[in-house]
């Protein structure tokens, strides 16, 4: 069977219940988000261990805190990679279950790993962060973290090989079941998604940390050293970001046939990026900033990897373009209602934890959040009359 | 359609189960647990009683390290056993659903800051700053129960989707609304036992802990008798008449419903104990109300999915995930028809055409049963035990997740003619789906089959291909 052919009938018959293009946005705005959270939680591991290994005042005091927050990074890595999660399966269901299937035991270990990982985190949090006992806990949880990112990184690289498939599943005309193999990788892409970009999603949250609690007086030290240290980890890797991005364009770029273009955009953010931290004068101050910056970073390479296996299809004819969908205005309404409801309300929690963390040591919620949260939480009782009154329609009238 | 992932030493479809039941528990609780703190943290504002604050902490620790985090883990740990099991089944649910799916997830982000902004904000927000977080949480998880069961539900009863090709249809389904209520009364059962965990583990001078302990015991026995109520007189007779009759055949062994029955009224028990003599209680039996809900509710979970079978989206597709149904309201013809015509080897991505299989794996026992295997997997091993790659052996006893061969011996059905024939009729079972494919292709199943069955008794394979 032609590979177009089987990517076509793949697809799964029902088509997408929404314009596909706008669902290839969303996989891409979402993946940012998730990304962030999971490199954050590879880069705050590693500091804390980091830490530990090489101590000084600062350093042991600094990986208490990234002790901290790797298991909330984990957490909220895992929370926001649901949402691209969703959309490859709509857009991408053929080389996504493919994939998954292709390397089945390690597509269902994954979540045993990253427990694990995440246990082991929380464990060296609990009881061994405050004197640096249980290290072989952390150092565990940051094995088993990038374990757990090696085998995304492997489906992944399955995925946009669909002409080795039949090749990997029945080599030699016997078909192989287990689904142990680790089939596919590219390790500059590797090496630029996961190792480097956590040294720089945790150089960005080592300036906003210094820069949320910068008006407590008695820790102007440190957080200056903190930002310091930010500024000076983004100073680094940045360059080396450039030179990985320049060998992932010319591995995987070049056996797609974009090496050149994918080459100038991942060396362009690399180069920018050690631009923005060379000249960043006051990391603390900045610290919104140089956020934003990274996360128009992060938005371009996700639109380079999108670019990536959008290619790769291309070679067989498929594409997002021509997915087969329908408008299904009632899934379009809960979701379009619930969006307007989830964003009012977790702005309203995340404003509640930004005012009450510790800005100053007495700090409390403004009236003005009070009044919004007030709103949101009608909205979110609001909802339920919604769903029912929706629920009921369907029930009795929609025939 | 896709290749098939078997498993490993356990079969693909307990990895899902196994996952499933561990995602049930922590997100049920999450939901009936942030009810109950609401309730109690109201009493403490409104009551001025400061002290219950000391176990809504405690508890918040807990739901936000092993509720939250793990049932989100765990949730996506079902993805992904869903996604290797089964990826047509998953698939069918995402393009119908995967906007309610986006809903659930607003609803899942909100529970998941909430709890962080919950705990982390005790004693630093005023308190009825902390009361409207106690409410977010509440609604927030109650949403994504309320979105998650219409799609839980649609899968036994996709109703008028049939008809309409409507997702909506097919979420607010016949048996959304029952298992709705029922899911959140049992839910409180399932926080009660969470309640004497947490409360049991604070010190005995705590006095708030026999006032805590009598609440959630009543808050668990009502649960459990408002669930019961639902699913003797509202759940139960909005089944269809096939899952009624799954329910009542052996593809439910017996000990699924001990575990169930015995599981309840163990809950029950255990319940009534708390509530009669709340100083005697024990963290300990806590932790064994915990396991016993969790077995309890693993029996009731694997029985949701095993009363849609042979189908994997009832009167749609079947296990071997192919279409067996037309949806013209949304373009979507049968695909098993025409199979049965061409065959399957050949007609399909990742089933090699006959000239392209390998005799490797079966070695002396010939093409046809190579082939046969390549048939059997792709239709069979969803639920069955097809190879000794899932079987593992604990104290001389082999355990296999429905095991072909055990079965096809216990009818004794162990020659290629024989199971040739079986195989013929197999359709007229309730919980079978007739094998698809060409008579030659069936012959060449039967015959991978018999060497199978022969394979768990002699070292070498003696089974000879006969055609």
């Amino acid at each position: 069977m032609d590979i177009g052919d089987m990517l076509e009938r793949m697809r799964d018959p029902l088509g997408a219940p929404f314009y596909p293009p706008a669902l290839q946005v969303l996989l891409v705005v979402t993946w940012v988000f998730h990304i962030f959270f999971v490199t954050l939680a590879l880069g705050s591991s590693a500091y804390s261990i980091l830490g530990f290994l090489r101590p000084s005042e600062h350093r042991l005091r600094l990986a208490r805190v990234a002790a901290r927050l790797t298991p909330n990074a984990v957490g909220l890595g895992i929370v926001t990679g649901i949402a691209p999660l969703l959309f490859v399966q709509t857009i991408y269901d053929p080389i996504w279950y493919a994939s998954n299937t292709l390397s089945g035991f390690w597509s269902v270990s994954f979540i045993f790993v990253v427990m694990g990982g995440y246990s082991l985190a929380y464990l060296f949090y609990l009881k061994g962060s405050a004197d640096g006992k249980l290290l072989w806990s952390a150092v565990a949880s940051f094995v088993l973290l990038f374990f757990a990112g090696w085998v995304m990184h492997v489906l992944a690289s399955v995925s946009i090989r669909p002409e080795r498939w039949m090749e990997w599943y029945a080599p030699n005309g016997v078909i192989d079941t287990r689904g142990i193999a680790f089939h596919a990788w590219n390790i500059p892409r590797l090496i630029f998604l996961l190792p480097l970009q956590s040294g720089l999603s945790l150089s960005v949250v080592l300036t906003l940390f210094a820069w949320y609690f910068r008006r407590i007086e008695e820790d102007a030290p440190f957080m200056n050293w903190v930002a310091d240290r930010g500024r000076w980890l983004g100073l680094v890797i940045s360059p080396l970001y450039a030179v990985a991005g320049l060998l992932w364009a010319a591995t995987e770029g070049v056996e797609f046939g974009i090496g050149v273009p994918v080459g100038i955009a991942l060396a362009a953010v690399g180069l920018a990026l050690t631009g923005y931290f060379f000249f960043l004068k006051q990391p603390m101050q900045q610290a919104p900033r140089t956020l934003l910056v990274w996360i128009v970073a992060l938005l371009t390479v996700g639109v380079v990897r999108e670019g990536i296996r959008a290619v790769s299809l291309a070679r067989f004819g498929y594409s997002v373009s021509n997915y087969p969908y329908i408008m299904d205005w009632g899934s379009i309404l809960v979701f379009g209602v619930t969006t307007l409801v989830g964003v009012a309300v977790v702005t309203y929690l995340a404003l509640v934890l930004y005012q009450s963390g510790g800005t100053t040591r007495d700090s409390e919620v403004s009236p003005r959040v009070e009044r919004f949260g007030s709103i949101a939480t009608g909205m979110l009782g609001a909802w339920f009359a919604f769903f029912i009154l929706v629920g009921l329609y369907t029930t009795f009238m929609l025939k | 359609m896709y290749p098939v992932w078997e498993g490993l030493f356990i079969h693909s479809a307990m990895f899902v189960a196994v996952v499933s039941a561990f995602h049930v528990l922590a997100s049920h609780l999450t939901v009936a647990a942030a009810w109950f703190n609401l309730y109690l943290e109201r009493r403490a504002v409104y009551e001025n009683r400061p002290e219950l604050y000391v176990y809504l902490k405690r508890s918040a620790l807990g739901l936000l390290v092993f509720a939250y985090v793990f049932g989100a883990m765990a949730g996506v740990g079902i993805w992904q056993t869903t996604t290797a099991a089964n990826p047509r089944g998953i698939s069918t649910l995402i393009h119908n659903f995967v906007l309610y799916w986006g809903s659930e997830w607003y609803m899942f982000l909100i529970d998941v800051v909430g709890i962080i902004a919950y705990y982390y904000t005790f004693e630093r927000v005023n308190p009825k700053t902390h009361l409207r977080l106690a409410w977010i949480l509440a609604l927030g998880g109650t949403g994504t129960l309320a979105i998650i069961v219409g799609i839980l539900s649609f899968k036994l009863t996709p109703g008028l989707w049939f008809a309409t090709g409507e997702s909506l249809n097919g979420f607010f389904n016949p048996t959304f609304w029952p298992q709705l209520f029922m899911r959140f009364a049992l839910m409180f059962t399932i926080t009660a036992a969470w309640a004497l965990l947490i409360v049991t583990g604070l010190p005995k001078g705590y006095f708030a802990r026999e006032r805590i302990i009598r609440i959630a015991a009543v808050m668990g026995l009502g649960g459990l008798a408002v669930a019961l109520s639902i699913w003797f007189f509202w759940y139960y007779p909005a089944l269809p008449a096939h899952a009624k009759t799954i329910l009542r055949s052996p593809a439910i062994p017996p000990i699924t419903f001990t575990v169930i029955i015995g599981g309840l009224i163990a809950t029950f028990l255990g319940l009534l104990f708390a509530l009669v003599m709340p100083r005697r209680q024990h963290q300990i039996i806590a932790l064994g109300a915990m396991l016993v809900l969790f077995a309890a509710i693993f029996g009731a979970e694997r029985t949701r999915e095993v009363i849609r079978k042979p189908d994997i989206i009832a009167g749609y597709m079947s296990s071997n995930q192919l279409v067996f149904n037309d949806i013209p309201a949304r373009g979507v013809l049968r695909e098993e028809q025409q199979l049965n015509e061409t065959g399957m080897l050949g007609s399909l991505p990742f089933l090699p055409r006959p000239e392209q299989i390998s005799v490797a794996v079966t070695n002396s026992a010939g093409h046809q049963v190579a082939m046969g295997r390549v048939l059997v997997i792709q239709q069979c091993a969803a639920c069955h035990n097809v190879s000794n790659q899932t079987a593992i052996t604990v104290f001389d006893q082999r355990l296999a997740l429905r095991s072909l061969a055990q079965l096809l011996e216990r009818r004794k059905m162990t020659t290629a003619p024989k199971i040739e024939t079986y195989l013929n009729g197999i359709g007229a079972f309730p919980y079978m789906h007739p094998v698809i494919g060409t008579p030659e292709e069936r012959a060449a199943m039967a015959l991978y089959l018999e060497y199978f069955v022969q394979q768990q008794h002699a070292p070498q394979p003696q089974a000879q291909a006969r055609r």
